[in-house]
């Protein structure tokens, strides 16, 4: 009974959060234990939003951490509650960097509270390899000419996840293949502008720092002929694409 | 009442004819450096309940003149001092008891540099060897702040001060944080000098858990796996080998190309693993389990995931399920290790890295290279054995080991779960790479020969495998029951 009257309090709050709304806040997130792989939640307003499952290493979606707050900036999606949370789609996940002990909600499953259906469950993997990298996807088309690489990262990191190390890598592979004449490297650093009007801005040098460091793998990975730059400004936020922002951009001239 | 004392009579009977069965072929074989011996190609080894097989698969080696079994160096060590056949490659705390008491305390093993705690201690005394005698630990000096490859120091982006030093030697003038030559002291074991294909193979451009750059052979230009050592310092074998000569042998002059070949040479065909169980009997019979005894680890291919449920990390043990007692238990027990599901949390360079805080999973998506249960990434994890509270030692005020306390500069990024200020018994990889996070992350070790070389964990902090489990068990709340554990060890026992 307590929980159906939490679920029907929660489609009402739900009823007032519009499709397509962005939501950006910072929040401790939220793990939801499942039958199977845990939900990643958050909290914002009053009200609860799902964020993803626990995947692998090369999923989209990094999933937040306890002992950490997360900036959150997400659109809500269309569709059912998942795992008890109003869906958000695309969102970006940024695990903000200082220790907070206060976030530490782990929670139990519950009956009807299910995970969506995960390609990895929380034991070992059961997907065989496959004939290699390129194995069941489309052929890809042939690039030439001047190519343009962007790195994304999460809020104040410098960390290269798994898929921007992929970006790099391919980024060297080809400026090797068509042996580039210039390889620019530029790094930015951007504003978040949250939902309540708040703005968080990445910290000083964090440009510069990144594109250092990429032109590093760049040069460890055989490129050469890089021009590095970074913009000391942060860009401003719009509250609707400000992920896109935490860049750099590797572009590779014939 | 008869019926059971005629029933506890043959059970004894049955344990004493195996025992002696198995005792015919218990041994311990030290052998000192210079010594000449000729290595079978096969040899096994007396290990806490059955044999630990070591496998020379190029044939018989004759340690002549071979500079693996050569005091190189200036205090009469070689390699093997540290890495005995009978301890697996490696070097077991009873083996080392046993050495000083059949020496007295001379045999180079206890060299005054880092067979004990400190040199400046008076090294006729055993407490002096405490370390090494109780934990197995040698002493590790390390450069503070840490040197590049050409001698420049490195960005370090933390402070660090002793906060205990029970060995003396982290506040020594002579050979401490504020000496001359600054120095950090930290006390670890001996890795096993075996099976060393699975442990160099894997190196991959960009290391996963950094995004940055893997260190390369500076031989070939290639990058390296990362996972040598305890912290990964040195990028290759060959390497490895000039700085353990010139720092554990103490050499004046480097070793020749050719004498490291040989080393290289000969620590690449040694294979270690568990071969018999004083119950289980063989452990590598046709139709068991294929990961087990030394054979299997010569044949395999190295560098391949096995956190998977096809072909697993030491592969399937089917066949022994609902086989006798013992071999049903060590089934169990790959069982838990592949499939338990437990809440992984708070482990930097595993849940930091990704995969969320926490995460539900298993033993073998961090020990997930097939053959050894190393991490097939570069492996440095803070699972939690070093740092304050989730370290091994009982308090500070008793610890046996340095502890330090770490102060992370504010332009840097924290430990990832311990945030600014640390205290730890060893930073671990941090001593090398100068980066906050990495704070307490150890290269995690193969999962072969173990009932062979202990005791346990980077630190000697477990004297059995029971403790191993036990640390884990607290340290993730995974629940086990007796049940559970004991299979656990049973299977830890059969690698």
């Amino acid at each position: 009974m307590r929980h159906a009257k939490r679920r029907l309090g929660l489609f009402i709050l739900g009823a007032t959060v519009a499709l397509g709304q962005q939501r950006n806040f910072v929040s401790c997130p939220i793990v939801r234990d499942t039958k199977t792989v845990p939900c990643f939640l958050a909290e914002y307003e009053g009200e609860t939003y799902y964020l993803g499952i626990q995947q692998d290493i090369t999923s989209d979606f990094h999933p937040p951490q306890l002992k950490h707050e997360v900036l959150v900036e997400g659109r809500v999606a269309q569709g059912p509650r998942v795992c008890g949370g109003i869906p958000l789609q695309p969102v970006s996940i940024s695990v903000l960097k200082e220790v907070n002990l206060a976030c530490n909600t782990l929670l139990p499953p519950e009956p009807g509270i299910e995970a969506p259906p995960a390609p990895r469950g929380p034991g070992p993997s059961s997907r065989r390899p496959e004939g290699g990298p390129e194995a069941g996807s489309a052929p890809r088309k042939p690039v030439a000419g001047r190519q343009e690489f962007t790195v994304l990262y999460a809020f104040n990191d410098d960390y290269l996840e798994y898929a921007a190390n992929q970006v790099v890598t391919e980024a060297a592979a080809y400026a090797k293949k068509i042996g580039a004449s210039n390889v620019k490297v530029s790094g930015y650093r951007a504003t978040s502008l949250l939902s309540n009007g708040d703005r968080l801005v990445e910290k000083a040098g964090l440009a510069e720092k990144r594109a250092q460091s990429i032109a590093t793998l760049l040069r460890g990975l055989g490129v050469s002929r890089l021009v590095v730059e970074s913009k000391t400004e942060a860009e401003p936020g719009d509250g609707q694409t400000d992920p896109s922002r935490r860049r750099v951009t590797i572009v590779v001239s014939p | 009442m008869r019926r059971l004392l005629v029933i506890v009579g043959l059970i004894v009977g049955i344990v004493l004819t195996l025992s002696a069965q198995y005792q015919d072929r218990f041994k311990n074989t030290w052998i000192e450096p210079g010594s000449g011996v000729t290595l079978p190609e096969f040899d096994a080894f007396d290990s806490v309940d059955g044999t630990v097989g070591v496998l020379n698969a190029s044939g018989p080696v004759n340690t002549e003149g071979n500079p693996f079994f050569t005091a190189l160096g200036t205090n009469g060590r070689a390699c093997v001092n540290c890495h005995q056949p009978t301890y697996g490659m490696s070097v077991s705390t009873s083996g080392l008891v046993e050495r000083w008491r059949t020496t007295d305390g001379k045999d180079p093993v206890f060299a005054a540099f880092d067979g004990s705690n400190c040199p400046g201690l008076p090294q006729e005394k055993e407490s002096s060897h405490s370390l090494l005698l109780k934990r197995g630990l040698f002493r590790i000096p390390l450069s503070w702040p840490p040197k590049n490859a050409d001698g420049s120091l490195k960005p370090v982006e933390f402070t660090i001060e002793v906060v205990r030093d029970p060995t003396g030697c982290n506040t020594s003038p002579q050979y401490g944080l504020k000496s001359a030559d600054p120095t950090i002291s930290v006390y670890r074991r001996p890795r096993p000098a075996a099976n060393l294909k699975y442990v160099v193979s894997g190196g991959r451009p960009i290391v996963l858990k950094t995004g940055t750059l893997a260190d390369l052979d500076p031989e070939t230009g290639n990058p390296v796996s990362m996972n040598l050592m305890t912290d990964a310092r040195e990028p290759s074998l060959k390497t490895q080998a000039v700085s353990a000569i010139m720092g554990h042998e103490q050499a004046h002059e480097a070793p020749s190309r050719q004498q490291i070949e040989k080393i290289v040479e000969f620590e690449s065909q040694v294979y270690v693993a568990q071969q018999a169980h004083i119950f289980g009997g063989p452990l590598a019979a046709a139709g068991g389990p294929p990961g087990l005894g030394v054979a299997a680890l010569r044949d395999r291919k190295a560098g391949v995931l096995g956190d998977n449920d096809y072909d697993p990390v030491f592969g399937l043990f089917t066949a022994w399920k609902g086989n006798d007692y013992y071999r049903a238990s060590v089934a169990r027990g790959a069982d838990i290790f592949m499939f338990r599901q437990f809440w992984l949390r708070d482990a930097a360079h595993i849940n930091s890295i990704g995969l969320g805080n926490p995460m539900k999973r298993t033993c073998a998506t961090c020990h997930n290279a097939q053959m050894t249960g190393q991490d097939l990434s570069a492996g440095w994890v803070d699972v939690g054995t070093t740092n304050y509270p989730t370290w091994t030692e009982p308090s500070t005020e008793s610890s046996e080991l340095p502890v330090f306390k770490i102060t992370c500069n504010r332009d840097a990024d924290p430990h990832p779960y311990l945030g600014r200020v640390i205290y730890t018994t060893d930073p671990g990889r941090a001593l090398i790479s100068g980066r906050c996070v990495d704070v307490g992350s150890i290269v995690m070790q193969q999962l072969r020969g173990l009932s062979a070389r202990a005791p346990y964990f980077a630190n000697g902090s477990a004297k059995t495998l029971r403790e191993v489990v036990d640390f884990y068990d607290r340290r993730f709340d995974m629940k086990l029951t007796d049940q559970e554990k004991e299979d656990l060890i049973n299977f830890l026992g059969a690698l």
